[in-house]
């Protein structure tokens, strides 16, 4: 526990700015994926570890330029993302709408599949090193007034919330994005209007996985790559996907994220440290628990069920 | 490989088959998923290992047996908060919950931090257990226990109402079931198995660790589940030998090293795990109904004409005859036997009763939606052996209506007087217990449940869907399945589709569905009989069918109340008729007054 001063708070204010820009960065990208396709993606996990992997490898064996690096590290994961929804997802979809099966827990479970896989051939094929570094990135502190931040930070911060605004405006203001947005809506109406929802799927899926591949990227960068790093911020793009809603736009979903990575740093002014984590999920499971029946119609939007709760 | 080698193999086996069979009951049956079940082995596991380390004389028969009964209640209490949620959201309450209990024994010093709980003796009835010969036995019976008590639950009236819960919640309880309490119960009873298998799991290891009970431990288990089928417990142990045995099978037949072993292992489980998904989605084993609807899918995509050009024959010619020559007494005698046990059942109000009787009365029932008027002050009565048709335009709320009556919505005024008995506050299935039941204008049949299983859940007073005699009083149970089975059947020849009792509810058409709906409401032999839009979606013929056996329901001296567009139907069944109009009755009468009303007709009934 800290005590409660000013230049702490803003101390733990900076934590939490580049946390919190993390988690909105994976809540994003999660929740589009999530948003429109409606694939419960835990597999999220492995398109963000890829990447820190394929950085490490780029970065520290071949010396590529950071930035290029994490170009060609962000799309390894579009890539590997959008591979997942061709060759997985979309047949196990249409093999359980034809037999009648909950899509929603046969996606669940293969994802799982996906990260089970994903997570240990990467182990095996790392199996001498418990964790890669990723170079290539001259980091340093730097003093702001009474707070320290990194020029790391300051990068991830920057590049993320770049992304963001990228992606809403991408989102809001082309043709790509309302074709997005109507399959999000409803995607048998949008066939109906020529607009093939599984290939909308794949390009969500690319979109997303490459915003896991920068959140690894950094993280990685941050720490060290290793093969479980995938699965914490999963968990956070979960809460914050799902707390922000479904068919929010990436703004309102990665304020959120943001206000999430605030509330854990600052939690530390009156909780031990190692607690941190929990308060997220204790917020969660308050949430959900708390959480009114009247969110029926997102639920439904999700579960493509066409049976609405009560008939009328 | 040495005999102590293979039964520790075989002792991990057992700890799984705990975990995955109790899961399967949760999961497969009742349709709760949830990533949480390593979560409540840990509950099990670390309290067994802190008694037994930390209170003298403390057996480890006694601590496993505190560690069961602790996840269990820890099983309730999250059971509370997640009885209303979709499973998406189940699916995230109980990743919290995963998160959250695996999470505090590392931030809790004296549960051992990051490393755990260590060097944890345990013996039972004399014998040391830390040898894979000592375990094996003593693990053996408890998991046989566990196998015993998960097949009665499941195989049992009970698990059919799991079963009901896991394929629609809002009919479950809208045929008298609580489903609540259900899943209450069902969340308790896994959550203590899996907190007995947490506690095998520390007595196999000697150690008490976060990592034993991780997302990946509770992820895997409900890919074993799914592997092995939904709703079949013995496939469940297939799916455990699956993941659990291929790790000898790389380690030592193949022999890779041990690391790489263990992680070839899980490789292959997944692989494994989405080629099941892709080739048999329902799993390798799935339970009998699930696989006959997949036959019947198959068949019906090979042959595309249409699935049968079938109508049921509820001894139509025999009806004709009776409406010509028989009065209306003598037409209680041709009603199946079913009829007859109602009449004859304790159910004292309903012998003696005079047909004219008013059953139910609504005096001012009001219900606002924010700003919207649902129902304006409604008064209706419903009298015994009469149908009351309840029409109006789309939106004039006469589904809402039903859902007011039923307890669905909880009205903001008014009251609803069943035999005497202001009714107003209680649940759907409280309503149904007390004698008034609905059925669904999209009938909302148990798909993955045959035919005669749906109707079956629809008997009311069944002693197997409680724990109790369920586990007490076998025979009874059994003895009263037989008769329930009887009934169902009877019900099924009434609506004419006793030929389909064995098919899956999902592989019939609509208007087949919608008799077997017809036979499930009527099976709860409710007084009162709600039927919303009976005669919808279906074709001329059927609509024949469908108002010839509400006919005879009016005619065995039950109450019906109808919602209804097609005004052919309503004029041929209706004794009397409310119109409702944005939420408020603007009029009643019989059919041929409101049709004479010139405002109605011109509104509403279009002029001829």
């Amino acid at each position: 526990m800290q005590g409660l001063n000013f230049a702490n708070f803003l101390q733990l204010a900076v934590n939490g700015l580049s946390n919190g820009t993390a988690y909105a960065l994976i809540g994003v990208g999660f929740g589009l994926i999530l948003g429109v396709s409606g694939r419960f993606h835990i597999a999220f996990a492995i398109t963000y570890t890829l990447a820190a992997y394929v950085m490490a490898m780029l970065t520290t064996w071949y010396g590529w330029n950071f930035w290029l690096a994490m170009l060609a590290s962000a799309l390894a994961a579009a890539i590997l993302g959008a591979l997942m929804e061709r060759l997985v997802y979309l047949p196990l979809s249409l093999r359980a709408l034809s037999v009648g099966s909950d899509p929603l827990l046969v996606m669940f479970v293969a994802s799982l599949g996906l990260v089970v896989i994903g997570r240990n051939a990467i182990a095996l094929a790392f199996l001498s090193q418990t964790s890669v570094n990723i170079s290539g990135f001259a980091n340093s502190g730097q003093n702001v007034g009474p707070v320290t931040i990194t020029t790391l930070n300051m990068t991830l911060v920057a590049t993320s919330w770049a992304l963001i605004f990228l992606l809403t405006a991408v989102l809001n203001y082309t043709a790509l994005g309302r074709m997005v947005r109507a399959v999000r809506a409803n995607w048998e109406m949008s066939l109906c209007i020529g607009i093939d929802p599984s290939v909308i799927f794949v390009v969500v899926f690319a979109i997303g996985s490459f915003l896991s591949g920068v959140a690894g990227v950094f993280q990685g960068t941050l720490t060290s790559a290793t093969p479980d790093m995938g699965l914490p911020p999963l968990f956070y793009a979960l809460v914050v996907a799902f707390v922000a809603g479904l068919t929010s736009s990436p703004i309102r979903v990665a304020l959120l994220g943001l206000a999430f990575g605030e509330l854990e740093a600052l939690s530390s002014l009156f909780l031990p440290t190692q607690f941190a984590p929990l308060v997220v999920f204790a917020i969660l499971f308050i949430y959900v628990a708390m959480r009114p029946v009247k969110l029926a119609d997102l639920r439904r939007s999700l579960s493509r069920r066409k049976s609405p709760a009560i008939p009328g | 490989m040495d005999a102590n080698l293979i039964l520790s193999y075989l002792d991990q086996v057992l700890v799984f088959v705990v975990f995955a069979v109790s899961l399967n009951l949760l999961q497969g049956y009742a349709g709760q998923v949830s990533v949480a079940h390593a979560a409540f082995g840990a509950v099990g596991g670390y309290t067994l290992g802190y008694l037994v380390l930390n209170v003298a004389h403390m057996s480890t028969l006694e601590a496993l047996l505190i560690g069961t009964l602790g996840a269990a209640l820890v099983g309730v209490l999250v059971a509370i908060p997640a009885l209303r949620l979709t499973s998406e959201w189940l699916i995230l309450l109980t990743l919290a919950v995963q998160t959250i209990i695996v999470s505090l024994p590392t931030t809790i010093s004296w549960l051992g931090g990051t490393y755990g709980l260590q060097n944890i003796p345990s013996s039972a009835f004399g014998h040391d257990l830390a040898e894979p010969t000592s375990i094996f036995p003593f693990f053996l019976v408890l998991t046989v226990i566990v196998y015993a008590i998960c097949f009665r639950f499941g195989e049992s009236p009970y698990g059919r109402v799991l079963r009901g819960i896991r394929e629609d919640e809002i009919a479950c309880r809208s045929l008298g079931k609580n489903v609540f309490l259900y899943k209450t119960v069902i969340f308790g009873v896994t959550a203590g198995m899996a907190g007995l298998a947490g506690a095998m799991q520390v007595v196999n290891n000697t150690v008490a660790s976060p990592a034993l009970f991780d997302f990946n431990q509770s992820s895997t288990m409900v890919a074993m589940v799914v592997i092995g089928g939904a709703g079949n417990l013995i496939g469940s142990i297939i799916g455990v030998l699956a993941l659990v045995l291929m790790g000898p099978i790389f380690e030592h037949v193949l022999n890779f090293g041990a690391d790489a072993a263990a992680l070839w292992r899980l490789i292959a489980f997944g692989v494994v795990l989405i080629v099941v998904l892709m080739v048999r989605p329902a799993g390798l084993f799935p339970d009998k109904v699930t696989r006959r609807l997949g036959k019947t899918l198959d068949r019906l995509k090979k042959q595309p004409e249409p699935p049968s050009d079938f109508i049921p024959k509820p001894d139509l010619e025999e009806m004709h005859v009776i409406e010509d020559h028989l009065s209306a007494a003598d037409k209680v005698t041709v009603m199946p036997r079913a009829v007859a046990i109602t009449e004859a059942s304790a159910n004292g109000t309903t012998s003696g009763a005079a047909a004219g009787d008013i059953v139910l009365t609504v005096k001012g029932i009001t219900k606002r939606f924010g700003g919207i008027t649902a129902a304006e002050n409604l008064d209706m009565q419903l009298r015994r052996g009469t149908i009351t048709a309840l029409v109006g335009p789309n939106g004039a709320g006469k589904t809402t209506v039903f859902n007011l009556l039923t307890g669905a919505i909880a009205p903001d005024a008014g009251e609803v007087i069943l035999g005497g008995e202001n009714i107003v506050g209680l649940t759907p299935d409280k309503v149904a217990n007390r004698g008034m039941a609905r059925s669904f204008q999209n009938v909302r049949v148990f798909p993955r449940m045959s035919v005669l299983e749906n109707v079956m859940l629809g008997v009311q007073h069944q002693p197997g869907e409680h724990v109790g005699p369920l586990f007490l009083n076998i025979p009874r149970v059994q003895k009263v399945e037989k008769e329930v089975r009887e009934r169902a059947r009877e019900w099924l020849t009434f609506v004419g589709m006793a030929d389909f009792a064995d098919a899956p509810a999902g592989s019939l058409a609509f208007g087949q569905q919608k008799l077997v709906a017809l036979a499930r409401v009527l099976s709860t032999e409710a007084e009162v009989l709600l039927l919303d839009e009976p005669a919808s979606g279906i074709d001329f013929q059927w609509v024949n069918v469908m108002l010839q056996l509400i006919e005879q329901i009016r005619a065995q001296g039950r109450t019906v109340c109808i919602v209804e567009h097609n005004l052919h139907v309503v004029e041929r069944l209706a004794d009397h008729t409310y119109f409702m109009e944005l939420g408020r009755i603007t009029a009643q009468g019989s059919f041929a007054e409101l049709t004479t009303d010139k405002r109605l007709a011109e509104a509403y009934f279009g002029t001829a």
